[in-house]
């Protein structure tokens, strides 16, 4: 086989694993964020005992010890379950999680031996279908689980999170529908591709949708019906612990119990991926004038405006906050501590990515990495690098926003929900479709 | 029985929900804010690495006193036991036929795990045989039993030092409980 | 019939009547402590003075018979201050050790000094020491510095017992309470000298440091010791009998008790006590030697039947009826004597019959009118099949004489559970309610401190089980029911019922002038 026939395969593989290995990687991030936000929000410092070998990590090490403690645990299978469908519920749950990301653009494209690449999975041009069916089947885990653990609680659970699904799902689809319409078409890479361009220079953010009256009326109701495809407060209803124990999940312990764990943050995650899509601009930088062919045109300058005027503050910023937080903690503990370890430790790591981020600046300055890589390969990594950070920040964002909502508002009760659901949005919804309908035309005759 | 309770009725805008949500949101944010720049807003204790700054008269583990020739000063009066709410004490007298002090404690438990520390023994002791001035508050064990807290463990709780407490008494006696005698005297 | 007047209220009292009872009729409580309602009147320890009115000065209450138009102030303030400082007077070379004293909790010093004291110590010099722990009998231990000589000790051994072994010894501060060198306390009335004592000179060593006095509760019931049946107060704690004290009743035992009835609260935790009902020896549930019993019952073709003179009337009762309704052939008997060896009779109180309960089946049996004595039962043995022996050791009583399977209702283990067949176990007097009649015909209450040790069951109800079981029950299983059942049916207990017994007891009704040569025994 020649290398020709076998790069489409590496290329496809390669995708997979960044797809899967991205949404992995940010679940321990949320877990995290999720303690030390509920922290903060509370006025505590949240997990910071933990520790390897002196180094704290800021609390990141809880998240591994968690990781060690499910592993470690017992896996208890209970008597009474539906074995069969007991065992794949928590399997469903996480990779239907796993699979709607495939969809979601991260990039625009990137050339390597003059193939073009698409910087998604996979290159289905009915995405945003795609994601509607794959979120719908999500509950499937949550609804085995309960209805396999056979106990009643459980099964309540299950049933609440399936009531709940249905009724938002209408919702989601109605106001995932203004989107296709204004941008024409249902691939979430032309959507994305919809939103550089606009009113504004391309690029701008005011060209996204949720930059739009009806654009932003639908985000609204995406983004509350999103909430309730996760499960998460207000509507985590199927796990409400003070009438249900734990919901759906109740029977379940150790991996399998992470495994729905994850599956609930991967949710978050492909939730927030698809609202920034569909809303936000996707990989778009919101910068005016900076889009795909502006990054790879001056891929030099970017190149050391990153290097030289964002990290370095950044790094600088939080190593005085850490300095200030534990002023006093490092004063208390006694002289042989193996935790003086750790103020040494940030300081190699914290002086190393500056000088490395100052490094690149000084190189792109010098017109370095275009000379080295070629034109073309260069601009293509910077703007995946840029296009890859705005659109993780992005998602970053809604995933705290997911954190901060659950810390903040109260669970809502069952009629509540239903009646939010049923007699609030969806009427919303429709209007809203006939609005963007409206808007388009409006839009479409007045640019004519 | 269901109470009624006084609802206010709510506006529009309140029950659309959406821009309490807003508040509410800003309100957390606000708090995560502050902490992150003010590592002062929050005050824990680090508890394991930092201690708080104990009271003058904090109540600990108990600890027995001795008379100078190393027996107890306790001599049975049963008035801890009787004194106390948790009834956590359980005192087993004896008779000793060489001493002049006649009744000693055979067995003298207090079960911490009932213990409500409100220092009614050390206040009701006629002997100042209790003391609660140790300053130990990390009681913990294994098993129920090891919560048992007995004759011996408790003589020899401060393992020979002067309790903390003492040097702040003695440093300022106005701090000191009423009846605090720093001079062990035996029993006349 | 005087009227005198205490405070502001009138009251008429018997003659010879000294004030302090009179005050205690009138609900005015006068402090003293040599004062004894038993005892002769010492007048030493003055804590009794009280104010006459239109008299000369005060005097004490205890020496002043109650007279025609007599009037006293217990409450003038002249009156308070002499209780004050005839209570400093006395604590002056009192040595304070509380703590290791016994008579913490029902001291009068104690007591005395909080209602009438509360004085602070205006004492400089040093106390007056005197020897402590002196062993002076076989349940005192003396302390002399505690005394403060009222001298009841004293007139009790002079008085009561008549072996005069304490004196007041010595002068002035150095007053203390003794015995000759090389004597000992030689009575069998000790116990009362700890309980006399207002202080803790006298202390029970028996007793002493085991509890502390305040823990105790008491409650009302009769010592089991002997015929004399005692009045006293079972003082116990969450289910465990500490110590009996005499319980006054000037008809019976004035307020003294006899050592070995006060030491016999040991026989209630006991290792001598049978706890389970055992079927030829197998130790079974208490309704399946219940069924047993009814078996062999059924089975037997002659059935003879031992009333209890250790049981209560109420078991008696429940016996008697028991037998007389399921078993017509059977033949009842009763059996003197005694299941171990005691202290001989006395004067004082100690009876030569140690079951609490001889007269009041000797009354059962005059009212049947046919239960045989002792000498029927011996001749009746090779006949019987099956003998039911209620509590008392039959075996022991006839000298070990061979007889049929014994059904034995016991609280003992002894010779006659030994041998019995079938054993169901009954609960001790202080864990019981019903009556004991003693030797003067007194009919009194038993009532129950503490709850039934293993399986044991008042008499009553166990025997309510056979009748039940057997056909026709006897209506016993709550002893005032069974008492008052009984009370309806014998002659001479006509008029009382459970409650009228009271604290005290009643005598029995005199004999009516018709009654047989029988009764005329009791």
């Amino acid at each position: 086989m020649s290398m020709e026939e076998v790069l489409p395969v590496l290329v496809v593989l390669a995708k997979c694993v960044f797809a899967v290995a991205f949404v992995m990687q940010i679940v321990p991030l949320l877990i995290w964020a999720e303690r030390k936000g509920s922290a903060y929000i509370q006025d505590r410092p949240g997990p910071n005992r933990a520790h390897i070998l002196g180094i704290r990590a800021g609390g990141h090490v809880h998240s591994l010890t968690d990781v060690v403690k499910l592993i470690m645990k017992e896996d208890i299978v209970p008597g009474h379950v539906n074995w069969f469908y007991w065992f794949i519920a928590p399997v469903v749950a996480m990779t239907i999680a796993l699979s709607t990301f495939v969809v979601v653009p991260f990039g625009d494209y990137l050339t390597i031996m003059g193939h073009k690449i698409d910087l998604r999975v996979s290159e289905i041009d009915g995405g945003l279908l795609y994601v509607l069916a794959m979120t719908s089947l999500g509950v499937y885990g949550i609804m085995l689980a309960g209805w396999a653990s056979n106990n009643k609680f459980s099964l309540l659970g299950g049933l609440r999170s399936s009531a709940q699904m249905v009724s938002y799902e209408l919702a989601m689809g109605l106001s995932a529908a203004v989107i296709f319409l204004m941008a024409g078409s249902v691939s979430l890479r032309d959507i994305v591709d919809a939103q550089i361009v606009g009113w504004a220079p391309n690029g701008t953010f005011l060209n996204w949708n949720v930059f739009s009256v009806p654009g932003a009326i639908a985000f609204v109701l995406f983004w509350t019906a999103a909430f309730a495809e996760t499960n998460r407060t207000p509507f985590d209803l199927p796990e409400g612990e003070a009438e249900l124990v734990a919901g759906y999940h109740t029977e379940y312990s150790s991996l399998r119990f992470a495994l729905f764990f994850m599956a609930e943050y991967a949710n978050m995650i492909v939730a927030a991926a698809v609202t920034t899509t569909l809303f936000f601009g996707g990989f778009s930088t919101g910068l005016p004038f900076v889009d795909g062919a502006f990054l790879r045109e001056h891929a030099d300058l970017v190149l050391a405006v990153i290097g030289l005027g964002a990290v370095p503050p950044l790094l600088a910023f939080s190593a005085i906050a850490w300095k200030r937080r534990n002023r006093d903690f490092y004063k208390a503990l006694s002289a042989d501590d193996i935790r003086h370890r750790e103020p040494r430790f940030f300081a190699a790591l914290w002086g190393g990515l500056a000088v490395v981020h100052l490094g690149l600046g000084v190189a792109g300055l010098a017109g370095i990495p275009t000379s080295v890589l070629g034109v073309e390969l260069g601009g293509d990594l910077v703007a995946l690098a840029v296009h890859m950070t705005a659109f993780s920040l992005k998602v970053l964002f809604g995933c705290w926003f997911f954190i901060w909502v659950r810390w903040t508002i109260v669970r809502f009760r069952y009629d509540q929900l239903m009646n939010l659901g049923w007699k609030r949005m969806l009427p919303l919804a429709l209007a809203n479709l006939f609005l963007a309908a409206l808007w388009i035309i409006v839009k479409e005759t007045m640019l004519a | 029985m269901a109470l009624p309770v006084p609802s206010r009725k709510m506006t529009t805008i309140e029950s659309a929900y959406l821009l309490e949500v807003v508040k509410g949101l800003v309100l957390t944010i606000s708090h995560v804010i502050k902490n992150i720049f003010d590592p002062d807003h929050f005050r824990t204790i680090e508890y394991p690495d930092m201690k708080k700054p104990m009271a003058v008269r904090y109540r600990g583990a108990h600890r027995l006193l001795t008379r100078p020739d190393g027996k107890v000063k306790c001599v049975a009066c049963m008035c801890c036991p009787t004194v106390c709410p948790a009834k956590c004490i359980t005192i087993i007298a004896g008779e000793d036929p060489d001493d002049p002090a006649e009744k000693f404690p055979v067995e003298f438990d207090i079960d911490m795990l009932r213990c409500i520390y409100c220092g009614f023994c050390v206040e009701a002791c006629p002997k100042d045989a209790i003391r609660m001035d140790t300053r130990i508050y990390e009681i913990n064990a294994y098993t129920r039993q090891d919560m048992v807290h007995n004759k011996s463990y408790m003589v020899n709780l401060m393992e020979g030092k002067k309790p903390e407490a003492e040097d702040v008494y003695r440093a300022n006696p106005s701090t000191a409980p009423a009846g605090y005698t720093f001079d062990e005297k035996p029993i006349p | 019939m005087p009227k005198v007047k205490i405070n502001d209220t009138e009251i008429e009292v018997p003659n010879g009547t000294n004030m302090i009872e009179a005050a205690r009729l009138a609900g005015i409580e006068i402090p003293h402590y040599c004062y004894h309602p038993h005892l002769s009147v010492a007048g030493n320890c003055r804590m009794c003075l009280v104010d006459i009115v239109g008299g000369r000065g005060p005097d004490i209450a205890c020496n002043m018979q109650a007279r025609d138009g007599l009037a006293i102030r217990t409450d003038t303030p002249a009156v308070k201050k002499m209780r004050a400082s005839v209570q400093e007077f006395l604590l002056v070379n009192h040595p304070l050790d509380c703590p290791i004293c016994d008579q913490s909790g029902e001291c009068r010093l104690q007591d005395y000094y909080m209602e009438h004291g509360q004085y602070e110590s205006r004492l400089n010099d040093a106390k007056v020491s005197k020897e402590k722990r002196q062993d002076i009998g076989e349940l005192i231990v003396l302390d002399a510095e505690r005394c403060v000589q009222c001298s009841r000790c004293v007139r009790f051994s002079d008085e009561v017992t008549g072996t005069g072994e304490l004196r007041l010894m010595n002068r002035g501060n150095h007053t203390e309470i003794g015995l000759f060198p090389g004597e000992r306390l030689g009575h069998h009335y000790q116990g009362n000298l700890a309980d006399i004592c207002p202080v803790g000179a006298l202390t029970n060593k028996e007793f002493r440091f085991r509890r502390r006095v305040w823990y105790l509760r008491e409650t009302a019931s009769v010592c089991d010791g002997c015929a004399t049946g005692c009045n006293i107060d079972v003082c116990h704690q969450e289910g465990e009998v500490f110590r009996y004290n005499p319980r006054r009743n000037d008809a019976v035992n004035k307020s003294w008790m006899c050592d070995p009835g006060r030491l016999s609260y040991q026989s209630v935790m006991s290792l001598k006590r049978l706890l389970r009902a055992h079927v030829d020896k197998k130790e079974v549930g208490v309704d399946a030697a219940v069924a047993e019993v009814v078996r062999r019952i059924r089975n037997a073709s002659s059935v003879g039947v031992v009333l209890g003179t250790r049981a209560t009337n109420e078991a008696n009762w429940a016996l008697l009826t028991l037998v007389r309704a399921n078993l017509p052939g059977a033949r009842i008997f009763w059996v003197e004597g005694n299941d171990s060896t005691g202290l001989p009779a006395d004067k004082i109180l100690i009876d030569g019959d140690k079951n609490p309960n001889s007269a009041g089946v000797r009354l059962l049996a005059a009212h049947d009118g046919k239960v045989g004595d002792k000498t029927a039962l011996k001749d009746a043995i090779p006949e019987l099949k099956l003998l039911l022996v209620l509590q008392d050791d039959v075996v022991h009583r006839l000298g070990g004489m061979s007889l049929p399977p014994v059904i034995y209702f016991g609280t003992y283990l002894n010779d006659t559970s030994e041998r019995a067949a079938v054993t169901l176990p009954v609960a001790h007097t202080v864990e019981q309610d019903g009556s004991y009649t003693n030797r003067q015909g007194r009919v009194q209450r038993i009532r129950r401190a503490v709850n039934p040790a293993g399986d044991a069951l008042p008499a009553y109800q166990v025997l309510e089980k056979v009748g039940a079981a057997l056909g026709r029950a006897p209506g016993t299983a709550m002893p005032a029911a069974a008492f008052n059942t009984m009370a309806r049916a014998v002659a001479r207990l006509k008029g009382m019922d459970f409650k009228s017994l009271g604290e005290g007891g009643l005598p029995l009704a005199a004999l009516p002038p018709e009654s047989s040569n029988v009764q005329a025994a009791v």
